[in-house]
């Protein structure tokens, strides 16, 4: 068997995924059975950054050591129940215990002994040793439903209302997940649909069977949830993207939901002269013309890929240079090669995760935007306003990606530095000095370059995206002058073009 | 010491129980103790790390240590059911060590076997010492075995310091190496108060390049100025550098540390009493006014260094009840506990958990809460005035009267934002 290797690891273990899950249940109390680490880089550190939380509340390590990796954790696995039951953390709430990779390892199975503790806590078995963080979401959501929700719905109950929707899927540690559950939420609205449950972020364990209540369930991410939106038994939609994928999904559900025709078409109409009016107004000005002239690379969950392969590239026609969902497929780059690429030719926009940001820093490849669009990386996405879903993400993404543009353009514009009166340093304020004015500068002279060197500095220009070109060449083109001048060469060579592209000019 | 004068309501502190820790450990208060060793390998000039471990604990150290210790490429092996049931581990660490050997300017790679490799067995022996040139060495820093990360920070460093410390050449007379995380501007004021003795600063670890951990072993004598370094100080020790413990925090640490490097580094007595005195005299100058007096503080953290902070305070005027640490009680933590404990501290909690913490604060009434992030919340919600030890720590200098002025001056500040913090109480609760 070969060994297979990870580069800065993308997506993280079913232990997190099931956390994230569970997690959201205000009733509920997990117990992880981990070291302190697991429990401290979850709880108390990556969520505060992926999800702006202090720390999550409801999640208690039973702080594995050394002797419990030789006996076994069921002794610590007691005392921490124990324990909580005696501060009154487990009052009113159910009681979910976790494997861990380090558990797993030790093969600490406790589905009898939880259950022996306390007949309804449950155990689950994370998998985590051979399961993402997707397949952990998508199990935690079935187990949820198999232990705490189906046993209470009568078999072939029918929906309570025949508009009444689900929407499937946001829990912690998703990208953006407040922002495209609101636009969500909107649009269901706008199609006559009636929200029932927001499963697991805004759920309770205790409402799980009110699940079977809807009479359709919106599936917000392609990477998870879609395994509880088959249990269920009902029809279901993906979240949409774009312009034109959203009108799609707004028609498919307002069917589903039985809601006449003029009633869609009405809201899509007054979509238009409202959340998308600023699409079509860029689309109309000069902005949409640089879609054409540029490329973007993009990595994030599977649904971001395939809704901003579908808005960027084949609806406003942005060359999408390559992409990369998670779960990855085979035939997608996994880090190492996502690695070589921006290294080799970053694109002009880059929508990623921290490890694309900082091979772009490694790359020192300043003509290229980095959006933050998936995980891993601190970043708040708390409000509303930053959607990738549905028209408002349409137009928030457009939006984004002009005033990036505006901000290309703004850094190529010559700009004469001043110092400040405070560092000690003569100030440069006021009328230029005669000395200096009177002598012309010698890189105003044009100067020769040979014929390598000038095919060097076009291949070189090529790599960089279209808008950064002229600046580039500028500034490479003089940095080669000044070090063949500090030589005293008449003619700039091959050498001192390389030495100017390496020295990142 | 001026007298103590709480701000708290008039009977609160009347003598009553004494403190009595958490009544149980349920959320020990501390990072990931392998991020310690992530924390200082990563930020070594051309280190490449190869970390074996389970792809969740991957996930979490690398999320931490991109955010705040270095922009830097981590390379693992894939290590699931398959590879650890056919015993593949010792495979896919020379796998990794093979694709970081491959990076540019490689100057060390740290193999960094946590809980997962550990439980599975990782031998030192069979692991290359060097591959291409490119020196190999292995950090254990399984979070099950080590408590805190601090503590984590020493092993990572002894272990790469034991590979590069340089035994060979003479020591350098004179030359102070200093041991701890600082702000940097703390060097600088520690550098000039050594000159004015006819001394210097060699070079402060944990370093940033290899040739730091080279020079250190030929400093004179070397200065924890951390509590938690004991296996760095006794690869130093062993190579006959001279150990001074403690730092030159507020003005009677300040005066005992500068005498204790004044012997270490064998300089004229008269010389080092007058700089003492000098350094006294400033601090002094800024105490008279005791711009904390009255306030009652609690210092929570988990960097190990809050003892620290918890004198600095006290000196300050403060009532300073409860200081607790991540790490372990040891020598080193000695003579700061029995300082603390001698200026009105009660309690001082090592390897604490936040039922701990949270005692703590039902048991006096604080008037600021220097805490980890779960407490300062905490304290929010009570409309307390907070921070996060590690914020409040990382931005300022600590040392000598110039440290001492800085942090001072900014908790004197802090102290006057109840208001705030009342305010935002009253309106989301």
């Amino acid at each position: 068997m070969a060994i297979t290797l990870i580069r800065d690891i993308s997506d993280t273990s079913s232990y997190w995924g099931a956390s994230w899950v569970f997690g959201c249940f205000p009733d509920v109390h997990i117990i992880c059975d981990a070291p302190i680490g697991c429990y401290n880089l979850l709880g108390m550190a990556v969520t505060d950054y992926t999800d702006a939380l202090p720390h999550m509340a409801n999640l208690t390590p039973t702080s594995i050591r050394e002797e419990d990796v030789i006996t076994g954790t069921a002794k610590a696995l007691k005392r921490t129940i124990d324990d909580l039951r005696s501060l009154g953390s487990l009052d009113g709430k159910r009681l979910i215990v976790l494997s861990t990779a380090e558990s797993e390892m030790i093969s600490a199975d406790h589905t009898k002994y939880v259950a022996q503790l306390d007949p309804e806590a449950r155990f689950f078995w994370s998998q985590s040793l051979e399961q993402d963080e997707w397949q952990g979401r998508d199990r935690a959501l079935l187990f949820a439903w198999e232990e705490y929700g189906k046993p209470f719905v009568a078999p072939d109950a029918p929906p309570k209302a025949a508009n009444l929707v689900n929407i499937i899927g946001p829990s912690l540690g998703c990208f953006n997940a407040p922002a495209d559950l609101h636009e969500l939420k909107r649009l269901v609205a706008g199609v006559g649909g009636e929200l029932n449950l927001v499963y697991p972020y805004a759920g309770s364990i205790a409402g799980t069977p009110q699940l079977a209540d809807a009479a359709a369930n919106v599936v917000l991410y392609r990477e998870f949830g879609e395994g509880l939106a088959q249990a269920l038994g009902r029809p279901y939609l993906f979240a949409p993207f774009g312009v034109f994928g959203t009108t799609t999904f707004l028609r498919e559900l307002g069917a589903l939901l039985g809601t006449p025709a003029a009633q869609v078409e009405a809201f899509i109409s007054s979509e238009k002269k409202t959340t998308l009016q600023p699409v079509w107004d860029l689309w109309r000005g000069p902005q949409s013309d640089w879609f054409a002239t540029v490329d973007c690379a993009i990595v994030g969950g599977r649904s971001y890929v395939e809704g901003l392969r579908q808005f960027l590239g084949e609806e406003l026609g942005m060359k999408v240079a390559w992409s990369s969902g998670r779960p990855r497929r085979e035939d997608e780059p996994d880090n190492i090669e996502i690695r070589k690429r921006l290294h080799a030719k970053a694109p002009a926009f880059v929508f990623g995760s921290i490890n694309e940001k900082i091979y772009l820093s490694e790359a020192n490849a300043k003509g290229s935007h980095f959006i933050a669009s998936t995980f891993p990386g601190p970043v708040v996405r708390r409000t509303t306003g930053t959607p990738f879903m549905g028209y408002a993400g349409a137009a928030n993404i457009m939006q984004e990606l002009v005033n990036r543009f505006y901000d290309m353009v703004f850094n190529f514009l010559p700009v004469e530095l001043v110092r400040g009166q405070g560092t000690g340093e003569r100030g440069q304020a006021g009328p230029p000095q005669p000395a200096a004015a009177a002598a012309p500068d010698r890189s105003s002279e044009t100067m020769a370059w040979s014929v390598a060197a000038t095919n060097r500095l076009t291949a070189a220009i090529e790599q960089v995206p279209f808008l950064a070109r002229i600046s580039a060449s500028r500034s490479l083109r003089l940095a080669a002058e000044q070090a063949a001048r500090a030589r005293g060469d008449t003619e700039v060579s091959l050498e001192m073009i390389e030495a100017a592209i390496a020295h990142g000019a | 010491m001026a007298e103590i004068i709480p701000l708290s309501p008039a009977g609160d502190s009347d003598a009553k129980e004494p403190y009595k820790e958490g009544s149980c450990k349920l959320h020990p208060q501390t990072m990931c103790p392998a991020f310690g060793a992530l924390r200082v390998l990563s930020r070594i000039e051309g280190a490449q790390p190869a970390m074996v471990t389970d792809t969740g604990c991957l996930y979490g150290l690398t999320f931490v240590t991109h955010f705040y210790a270095a922009r830097k490429s981590i390379i693992a092996p894939q290590l699931g059911t398959a590879e650890l049931s056919s015993g593949k581990v010792q495979e896919a660490a020379n796998a990794a060590i093979a694709e970081a050997a491959k990076e540019q300017n490689v100057s060390v790679i740290p193999v960094i076997s946590l809980c997962v490799a550990e439980t599975a067995g990782l031998a030192e022996e069979l692991l290359p010492t060097e591959v291409d040139g490119k020196p190999v060495v292995l950090v254990r820093v399984p979070a099950y075995a080590i408590h805190s990360h601090p503590e984590a920070k020493d092993i990572a460093l002894a272990a790469v310091m034991r590979r590069f410390v340089d035994g060979a050449s003479e020591q350098e007379p004179r030359t102070l190496a200093l041991l701890g995380e600082v702000f940097p501007a703390d060097p600088l004021m520690i550098d000039g108060v050594l000159r004015k003795m006819g001394g210097r600063v060699i070079t402060t670890l944990p370093g940033r390049h290899v040739n730091e951990l080279k020079l250190a072993g030929q400093a004179a004598a070397v200065a924890a100025l951390h509590p938690f370094y004991r296996e760095t100080v006794g690869v130093l020790r062993e190579r006959g550098v001279g150990v001074v413990t403690g730092a030159p925090i507020g003005v009677e640490g300040s005066a005992a540390w500068i005498r204790a490097v004044g012997a270490a580094l064998d300089i004229d007595d008269d010389i080092v009493e007058r700089v003492a005195d000098e350094e006294v005299a400033a601090a002094r100058g800024f105490l008279s006014t005791q711009p904390l007096k009255g306030a009652t503080i609690l210092i929570s953290g988990y960097e190990g260094n809050e003892m620290l902070y918890a004198r600095l305070l006290i000196e300050g005027g403060a009532h300073v009840p409860y200081v607790s640490t991540s790490i372990g009680q040891s020598m080193l933590t000695a003579a700061d506990e029995a300082w603390l404990k001698s200026h009105g501290c009660e309690a001082v909690v090592y390897r604490k958990a936040i039922e701990d913490d949270k005692a703590a604060m039902e048991h006096w009434t604080f008037d600021l809460v220097i805490g980890t992030t779960t407490l300062a919340a905490h304290a929010k919600e009570l409309g307390i005035p907070s921070v996060y030890y590690t914020n409040m720590l990382s931005v300022r200098p600590l040392f000598l009267a110039g440290g001492m002025i800085a942090s001072l001056s900014f908790v004197r500040e802090l102290l006057g934002r109840k208001p705030l913090y009342e305010r935002m109480l009253e309106f989301f609760s």
